[in-house]
């Protein structure tokens, strides 16, 4: 009979979500899967309403990146009603979303992820968290991180009226514009921000690449999946977090398909499992061949490392540096190191400031044509961006009145439920042999997990910083033989 | 004087609430300070021990998260709640437009039938348990939150507006929503949000619900002006206003 190990992490949401490991009859991992209750009925109760709705609806989907669904919606909304917003509001929509992208990024490197490498992976769990990043980089530099924050959130709050749950987009355009002192204003925010992200980049280099122990830890094979990526790209191929086509690239590293958001379909279907909440999206032409790496699996990684992974650089001068300096570490293109997706995180977050400063720098900028009224009549709309996890789609079919229909919504963590699965699962075969559980498996297991950033369990919960997980081990008969908690 | 104890717990949601509490960065280790925080997390032991102040946020829409609100409220002497989800079932209260095995197999599919699926209608937190303040919006106003708190360790009874969001509004100088021929809600919502929807040119949907005593007769006058009718009002209630139940008391 097999054993049974449940780790429970903490839940956002309905408290339900863990990780399940089950050991065969040697007492080896057979399988291990993550379950998550990702929806509160989203997709039922949208349907009947206006669809002009989802721009203030689906934010509230997830409270830590109701930007990144804010966006997505309204262009979902432009593109249901066929109507180009004009260019000023597409850069407004663009500042928000790079101011927004910068804060995420710095919310994970710094309070999430960072602390398992600024602290070190092998400190005590009682000291890996935001604590212990301030006991280790100076209290002056964490209150850098607050300020910077900060002042990413006051862009935020100005131009679209609330962090949390932002209100100016509107199919066609956004309901506000901004003057130039406050452009002078931003500025300084974005220029502040490029600077952060470049000590916060060398501050990775001094701790984390002049160790190598730690280099070796994220080029440890365990830590690894040779997988497909995806995400947006420019019509340069430079990575794009607004607009743009898709890309795959298989692990190889070529380009295995380009399409535009509209054609979603033709490349991805979504596979159901009979014991998860979540579905399981996959390349429709290599189809869903399991839980597994490699070249014929159909299974595609959506991530800060997956994003630089199909693009062919950064549109920006110092995060293009960053890039390659990256991948010149990491071995070459592509990388399939999962704990290097804190390090792609920095690069983006270069990135995300560089271009809030270009954006500032333009004169259409503070431009008053703002909006193009939608004058057709609506159908079906697909909005894609790239969320600070990953790809996100929005899909939309309403009747001539613009009331919903059928609403589909695949987030970040859809597209990386596999991949967290597998790495999980890689995780725990290395801890546990012949039914002997290593105490390092909470560990091992939540470093795996949190390179992923999920938007789910640990992101609100961050204070005091550490993810409490409860790991139970049964044996045939149910009873518990061993309970390991932190 | 030992500190008061205070306990933070979670229930149906986005989080985003307690998130403003993170993103008040600062404030949040004065705050530390003035209080032991016993809980910050959803499923631990909250049977285990009494808190002076029990924070919640999140709505109800489980019949055991019935049970485990019972046990939060017997064991606290204050009880919180925060954002629309707490205050009044929030968005999740659309939910309660449809049938729960509808609900099920819409989200799941065939699988929607598994036991652990189980759905209920939503509910506000004051539906199941008498909430002693509420800190309203979505998400909640993190300096209303700070306020509150701060009443409460000072011994004073914190006020709440009850007065409508146009009030304050007025106060930003902005040009009225209704102007642009938009339906705003801010004459019968509850302020305390400081206007940010309007101020962002967009209209209020009225996340802080309604005032305990809204000026209808003003209100129709608004809309008579602007040639619209109080059923033109209502079906614009639809994201806050969605079946508000009745409270506990």
């Amino acid at each position: 009979m097999s054993k049974r190990i449940t780790i429970n992490p903490i839940t956002r949401l309905e408290g339900h979500g863990k990780i399940e490991i089950f050991l065969d009859d040697a007492g080896d991992v057979e399988r291990a899967f993550l379950q998550i209750p990702e929806l509160r009925g989203f997709e039922t109760f949208c349907l009947g309403r206006p669809a002009e709705e989802m721009a203030r609806i689906t934010p509230r989907i997830c409270g830590v990146c109701p930007t990144a669904h804010h966006i997505a919606s309204t262009k979902c909304l432009d593109d249901l009603w066929h109507v180009d917003p004009p260019p000023t509001a597409k850069k407004l929509r663009e500042l928000v979303y790079s101011a927004f992208m910068c804060e995420d990024h710095f919310l994970h490197f710094y309070f999430l992820g960072g602390p398992d490498f600024v602290v070190g992976p092998t400190a005590p769990a009682t000291e890996r968290n935001i604590l212990g990043v301030i006991a280790k980089v100076g209290l002056d530099i964490a209150g850098q991180v607050i300020a910077m924050r900060r002042k990413c959130r006051e862009l935020i709050e100005t131009m679209a009226g609330k962090v949390i749950h932002p209100v100016f987009g509107l199919p066609g355009g956004v309901s506000k514009g901004i003057t130039e002192e406050q452009r002078l204003e931003f500025l300084k925010t974005a220029e502040t921000a490029v600077e952060f992200a470049q000590f916060s980049l060398n501050l990775f280099n001094d701790v984390v690449l002049k160790n190598d122990d730690y280099v070796k830890l994220i080029l440890d094979d365990a830590y690894a999946h040779r997988t497909n990526y995806m995400g947006l790209v420019d019509e340069n191929n430079k990575v794009n977090f607004y607009d743009g086509h898709v890309r795959v690239v298989g692990p190889d590293g070529d380009e295995f398909a380009r399409f535009a958001p509209r054609d979603y379909t033709d490349h991805f279907a979504e596979h159901v499992e009979p014991w998860s909440y979540v579905t399981f999206p996959y390349l429709k032409s290599k189809g869903w061949k399991g839980f597994v790496d490699g070249p014929d699996s159909g299974v595609v990684r959506a991530a800060p490392l997956a994003r630089c992974n199909v693009a062919d650089g950064m549109a920006t001068p110092l995060a293009q540096a960053a890039y390659e300096k990256m991948y010149e570490t990491l071995g070459g293109k592509p990388a399939h190191a999962t704990l290097a997706f804190h390090w792609a995180r920095l690069v983006e977050a270069l990135y995300a400031a560089e271009r809030m400063k270009e954006l500032l720098e333009d004169p259409e900028i503070t431009g008053t044509d703002i909006r193009t009224e939608p004058t057709r009549t609506p159908d079906e709309g697909i909005g894609i961006v790239e969320a600070p996890r990953g790809t996100l789609v929005h899909h939309y079919f309403t009747d001539d009145n613009g009331v919903l229909t059928k609403v589909n919504l695949i987030v970040a963590t859809n597209f990386n439920a596999a991949p967290i699965a597998m790495s999980v699962e890689k995780a725990a075969k290395g801890m546990i042999k012949g039914g002997k559980v290593n105490d390092g498996l909470l560990n091992m297991v939540e470093m795996a997990f949190r390179a992923y950033d999920p938007c789910h369990a640990c992101a609100t919960h961050s204070l005091p910083g550490q993810m409490p997980l409860v790991a139970r081990v049964y044996d045939s008969t149910g009873k518990t033989i061993k309970e390991l908690r932190r | 004087m030992s500190k008061p104890r205070v306990a933070i717990f979670d229930f149906a949601c986005c989080e985003g609430c307690q998130l403003q509490i993170v993103n008040l960065e600062e404030e949040i280790l004065d705050l530390i300070g003035a209080v032991d925080m016993v809980k910050w997390r959803e499923a631990m032991s909250e049977s285990s021990e009494d808190y002076d102040i029990a924070i919640i946020e999140g709505s109800i829409t489980r019949p055991e998260d019935e049970d485990r609100i019972r046990s939060i409220r017997s064991r606290a002497k204050v009880l919180i709640a925060i954002g629309a989800c707490a205050t009044m079932g929030g968005l999740n209260k659309l939910k309660n437009n449809f049938d729960m095995d509808d609900v099920r197999q819409c989200v799941y599919g065939d699988a929607g039938r598994m036991e652990h699926l189980d759905t209920a209608p939503t509910k506000a937190v004051d539906e199941v348990v008498k909430v002693d303040y509420k800190v309203h919006g979505c998400p909640m106003n993190p300096e209303e939150f700070t306020y509150v708190v701060r009443c409460l360790l000072m011994g004073k009874t914190p006020h709440i507006p009850d007065y409508p969001v146009c009030v304050e509004c007025k106060m930003k100088e902005n040009v009225c929503r209704w102007e642009y021929g938009e339906i705003c809600l801010g004459p019968i919502t509850r302020a305390g949000c400081g206007a940010k929807c309007p101020s962002a040119s967009f209209r209020c949907f009225g996340c802080r619900g309604y005032v305990d005593d809204p000026n209808m007769t003003a209100a129709k006058d608004v809309m008579d002006k602007y040639g619209l009718s109080v059923d033109m009002l209502k079906s614009k209630l639809v994201l806050f206003g969605s079946k508000q139940g009745p409270s506990y008391e």
